[in-house]
């Protein structure tokens, strides 16, 4: 890590010789991934670098450069090629110019212990892991990455803003001769996670995968566990929270605000201050964040925008605009779904008859953007459930469903929710819902 | 090069420290320039650079890599070092050493076919395409977004060994696309050109992007994109299915390409890209697909974005089936997996960028043409009644690359050997073997063409790589078809 202080001082020096409107985004660090396969590291890998965006003005145009070299003058250099860029181009008449000087409600994003949690400490909690799993005559597969990153922005309007941050993941993938299970777990701080439990709850339902039978296609009652919800709001995200997708109409929110699209339990919004799941207090162009209602008890509220998608949409900012030269616009970065009033336990004890899906694979959320249709497979553990508890191991199923149909029916939601990455430096926080009449279309088989 | 000398140097210290049986690495410079032009915004326009290496170190037969933009003589030191400490951590958790293949050092250099310096092109000229072609699909008020994209990257890459391999490549790549997004009302859809997703891409100059034709062609994909707003659902039921070009090189990526990547079929992708159905105990006698499926790797194309002259750990461009007259025969391999099947690498491994370790990833993988086969118009005259479906909107495929479901932009009814109605939101689903071996009809060389996609994902961290798919439209007996739910 650079620190707040020597970051600025750089960004400032370059700023001294720039010959016009510019600002300077820096973002790097540390990352670090342990891979294993079989109950053993098969790939061990650790990067350091640090990208600084140079956004240059020239009345309504821009020009951005990108480099990685840290010094005065080759970022000097980039500074130079952005405005010639910028130059060359048409004026954009939404854009309003470099943000001034921001005050920003703090974020606790950084935890020394996660960076400090080297190869070596990940190797012995790995080897501990693989023991247990081969108690059970089990092998284990996943990724163990710890990372740390600092992102400065300074401008010649006088802007400036500097945040750390730090991320842990682990998942754990435990597989034996029928099945496999899956947990995982992500927070900003390592010591937060608790490596063995997580290891046993995938261990135990591994021992439950195992004789799986077909379940023909149909309409179900389905309870999905949060992972799966990560991936249905990892593709919202972009078609329907984000600005690009509001303002070309591809969102079932263009056109549809505070028109009902889900059911009255379901609450979605944004937030850089949720415990456990802390967001970067400012976007990439130095504007504060807000905390952004997107769904208020189903209905279509609002989605993010930059500061040039807020002047074409005639509103204000929320503070999710991108790195400088990005064409996608803003996009919720800490996508929140609200919690209910249950626990897992007590969801899977009221379903009759239905399936629990422990994790959704390869989502695609273009089929019908307005209706949100995606399809997607289950993964890592599909079961059925009779009279409230887990009976069979079933065979992985092929979905196609309209979120908003499948957001209309949700019976139970539970209190607890759980923290996933999203676009590496967000998260999604999510918990486990119950819903009615859910679709699967196919199985897996050869 | 002074660089070139530190990392020697880095090399030969690694060798020299107990227990370490090999080590690389790998110093690229990648240059790139990205243009998108939506309505009448540039919206998004940058130039990058940036440059580094990573070190690969295999200490008693387990891996360790760092990777770093430091070239001082102690930032390269210390990436070594740090290469090193994470080998010995991998080692403490060994249940098998690597063994890696007997691929002879290679000593060589290689540049990719350009006759047009895209980096020499000036912003003006390259944006005057991009402008025009945005222009021609606005003409109609229920376009709501008109895009227009251009990427162009260059790099060049060192690679040295601790077996004395020696290796400089400069390769050049070049792509653009278009796409109209119609909206009227609730209904939304979309048309690309020349195919989704960012357009097409080749390891060539600049003149790769004038060959395109994207303003030529905008006023009819503005065209489809409005009629498709008004269009019949795509029918449900079982329907023999022609696939273009285009969405058959996605088909030939998902459900050939990834499953015979060994590293999948070996487990190590098991916890994010997933496994393979096309098991060890497959090769030599599976039967993936019909009798005139023939599918083969081959990075040795020149111009073409699969290509390179050495793979990521030195070892040649090559030429390989990996179906043969409907059967099984090879996979996608790296000197750490081909010995599991008694083989030498056929020269897979990639990286997306110096900081990222090199995998086993696709290069150019190619359906053949089929000797004297039809053209699209005569396969068309030769189907009763079927489907045609051109271009990917949507892609799934389970975790074995079994189950799979696409949808496409656009597709017609072909009725009598006739292209009747047109039909929006075009769904096919199916199981990867069945489907190859339903495949009847494919066309023949003159319908052939090298489908360069820019957008590949694979591996953690997250690893973006550009390959390519040579194919001709091709027939499938009896596809389960609709319009999604």
């Amino acid at each position: 890590m650079i620190g707040k202080e020597d970051v600025l001082k750089l960004l400032k020096r370059v700023l001294e010789r720039v010959p016009g409107p510019t600002e300077l985004v820096l973002i790097g660090g540390r990352n670090e991934l342990t891979r294993y396969t079989k109950s053993q590291i098969h790939q061990n890998v650790a990067s350091q670098d640090y990208t600084v965006y140079v956004k240059a003005v020239d009345g309504k145009r821009i020009g951005v450069a990108r480099t990685n070299r840290l010094d005065v003058d080759a970022i000097s250099k980039a500074v130079d090629k952005a405005h010639g860029m910028a130059r060359h181009q048409p004026e954009n008449p939404y854009f309003p110019g470099l943000l001034g000087p921001s005050s920003y409600t703090p974020s606790e994003t950084y935890f020394p212990s996660t960076p400090a949690f080297g190869p070596e400490r990940r190797a012995e909690v790995l080897k501990e892991v693989f023991a247990k799993a081969g108690e059970h005559g089990f092998e284990v597969a996943g990724s163990f990455s710890v990372s740390e990153v600092e992102i400065a922005i300074a401008n010649t309007e006088g802007l400036e803003a500097y945040q750390p941050a730090t991320s842990a993941e682990v998942g754990f993938v435990v597989t034996s001769k029928e099945g496999m299970s899956r947990a995982d777990a992500y927070s900003p701080d390592v010591d937060r996670i608790d490596f063995m439990a997580l290891a046993e709850r995938a261990i135990s339902r591994c021992a439950l995968d195992r004789d799986r039978i077909e379940l023909p296609p149909g309409e179900y009652t389905v309870i999905l566990e949060p992972a799966c919800l990560a991936e249905v709001m990892r593709w919202l995200a972009f078609t329907a929270f984000g600005s690009e997708a509001f303002l070309s109409g591809q969102s079932f929110l263009a056109g549809a605000l505070g028109e009902r699209s889900m059911g009255e339990n379901i609450t979605i919004y944004d937030s850089a201050w949720e415990p456990g799941a802390p967001g970067l207090p400012f976007d990439f162009e130095g504007t504060p964040r807000k905390e952004v209602v997107l769904i208020e008890k189903g209905i279509n509220r609002g989605v993010v925008f930059d500061r040039t998608s807020a002047a074409k949409a005639k509103t204000e900012p929320t503070g999710h605009g991108g790195p400088p030269g990005s064409p996608w616009g803003a996009i919720p970065w800490n996508l929140c779904m609200a919690p209910g009033d249950s626990t897992p336990e007590d969801i899977i004890s009221s379903c009759k008859r239905g399936v629990l899906v422990t994790h959704f694979h390869y989502v695609n959320g273009y089929l019908d953007t307005k209706r949100a249709l995606m399809t997607g497979m289950t993964r890592y553990g599909t079961f059925l459930v009779e009279e409230g508890e887990i009976t069979r191991a079933l065979a992985n199923l092929r979905w196609t469903e309209s979120m908003l149909r499948a957001f209309s029916n949700v019976k139970a939601i539970s209190r607890d929710r759980v923290a996933y990455p999203l676009f590496g430096i967000g998260s999604v926080l999510v918990p486990t819902v119950m819903i009615e009449g859910f679709t699967f279309t196919g199985v897996q088989r050869e | 090069m002074e660089v070139k000398e530190r990392l020697k140097e880095a090399l030969s210290d690694l060798a020299r420290e107990g227990g370490v049986t090999y080590a690389d690495v790998r110093y690229l410079e990648r240059e790139t320039e990205s243009i998108t032009v939506r309505n009448e915004e540039v919206a998004g326009l940058s130039r990058t650079e940036s440059r580094g290496y990573g070190i690969r170190v295999l200490y008693r037969g387990s891996w360790g890599f760092a990777a770093s933009s430091d070239l001082s003589p102690e930032g390269v030191r210390e990436t070594a070092r740090k290469a090193l400490t994470i080998a010995k951590a991998s080692y403490l958790t060994q249940r098998e050493p690597v063994v890696l293949d007997d691929t002879p050092p290679q000593v060589g250099a290689y540049r990719s076919p350009m006759e047009e310096d895209p980096f020499a092109v000036s912003l003006d000229e390259k944006l005057e395409p991009l402008f025009s072609a945005v222009r021609i699909l606005r003409k109609d008020k229920r376009i709501q977004r008109a895009e227009a994209e251009m990427n162009i990257f260059r790099t060049r890459k060192l690679f040295l060994s601790t077996e004395g391999a020696d290796i400089e490549q400069e390769i050049v790549e070049s792509g653009a696309g278009i796409e109209a997004l119609a909206v009227e009302g609730r209904e939304v859809q979309r048309r690309s050109f020349p195919t989704s997703f960012s357009g097409d891409y080749a390891a060539r100059g600049y003149e790769f992007i004038r060959g395109l034709g994207l303003a030529e062609n905008a006023e009819r994909i503005r065209e489809e994109a409005i009629a498709l707003l008004s269009a019949d659902p795509c029918p449900a039921g079982e329907y023999d299915l022609i696939l273009a070009g285009d969405q058959l090189a996605l088909q030939v990526h998902e459900s050939c390409g990834h499953p015979t990547e060994l590293d999948r079929v070996l487990g190590t992708e098991i916890s994010y890209a997933g496994g393979s159905f096309l098991t060890l105990d497959k090769l030599g006698k599976y039967r993936y697909g019909s009798e005139i499926v023939n599918i083969v790797a081959d990075a040795t194309i020149p111009g073409s974005i699969g290509s390179f002259g050495y793979d990521d750990e030195g070892v040649p461009a090559q030429r390989s089936y990996l179906v043969q007259e409907g059967i099984l025969v090879g996979y996608l391999t790296s000197r750490e997996t081909a010995p599991v099947i008694g083989q030498r690498s056929n020269g897979c491994m990639r990286a997306e960028s110096w900081y990222h370790i090199p995998l086993i990833r696709m290069v150019n993988i190619n359906l053949e043409p089929a000797p004297d086969g039809p053209t699209l118009d005569d396969l068309i005259a030769d189907t009763k009644h079927g489907i045609l479906m051109q271009t990917n909107k949507s892609w799934s495929i389970d975790d074995l690359r079994l189950n799979f479901q696409f949808g496409c932009e656009i597709a017609w009814e072909i009725k009598n050997g006739k292209k009747a109605r047109l039909l929006k939101n075009p769904v096919y689903t199916g199981i990867t073997p069945e489907f190859w071996r339903s495949c009847d009809a494919i066309c023949g060389e003159s319908e052939w063409k090298i489908w360069g996609l820019p957008n590949c994902g694979k591996g953690e961290p997250s690893q973006t790589m550009h390959v390519a798919h040579g194919t001709a439209p091709a027939r499938f007996r009896k596809v389960r078809v609709g319009s999604g739910k």
